[in-house]
């Protein structure tokens, strides 16, 4: 299924309430070029008074609703809409990366459907996951790395190229 | 004994190409603009499962 859509709507509704979030987990790996598949999209943000404020802001402009499960000690909140099943996880602190500043610094504004969006590298995906290691990180990390291995590779053999030809 | 090293070498060689072919997707995904890498998302159905 083609998230255009719902990437487009979220990526405007995050620039309307000014909320700084980047897009991690397989949502950002497969946009930043890993074949893999996901039912939801993953956030991450800086916790602050105001940017919870903007959360509510945001699920009220998506149609959404804003919820707490089991336990709010972990800094998750989840949105969810019933019409259509979209689901986002917005999360305050994830396994592998010890800032908000640094994942926020490393990711790439991507273009999807006219709306940008802020997407983790793939290297922090990777060193998330592998830090998590739930058997479904574990399940894609393979995967994950033959991806990173193949983008370095081609970024590599891209500045070999820029260099011969100068 | 002829058996066994036929039936080894051939799963060697499976695995060689599954490697293959997981590699040969990745550079077809890779191949596409990032904003056009968007096919990536599941529908929940009922009972917990999901489906492209």
């Amino acid at each position: 299924m083609d998230a255009t859509p719902w990437l487009r709507q979220v990526a405007q509704a995050l620039a309307e309430v000014e909320l700084e979030a980047v897009l991690i987990g397989n949502a950002a790996a497969a946009l930043q070029g890993a074949p893999l598949t996901t039912v939801d999209f993953d956030f991450f943000f800086r916790r602050t008074p105001r940017n919870v404020r903007k959360l509510k802001e945001l699920a009220g402009r998506l149609g959404a609703v804003l919820w707490q499960p089991y336990y709010p000690i972990s800094g998750l909140f989840r949105m969810t809409r019933d019409d259509d099943s979209l689901q986002l996880d917005f999360m305050s602190v994830i396994h592998g990366a010890k800032s908000f500043e640094g994942v926020r610094r490393r990711a790439d504004w991507i273009e999807v459907g006219g709306a940008k969006l802020l997407v983790a590298s793939l290297a922090d995906v990777v060193r998330s996951k592998e830090a998590a290691s739930r058997p479904r990180d574990l399940a894609v990390l393979d995967i994950l790395k033959k991806t990173l291995d193949e983008t370095e590779g081609a970024s590599k053999k891209g500045a070999r190229g820029a260099q011969g030809r100068k | 004994m002829k058996r066994k090293a036929h039936r080894r070498k051939a799963l060697a060689a499976l695995k060689v190409e599954n490697e293959r072919a997981v590699v040969d997707m990745i550079r077809r995904w890779q191949a596409l603009p990032p904003g056009k890498r968007t096919n990536f998302l599941r529908k929940r159905l009922r009972w917990g499962a999901s489906a492209l």
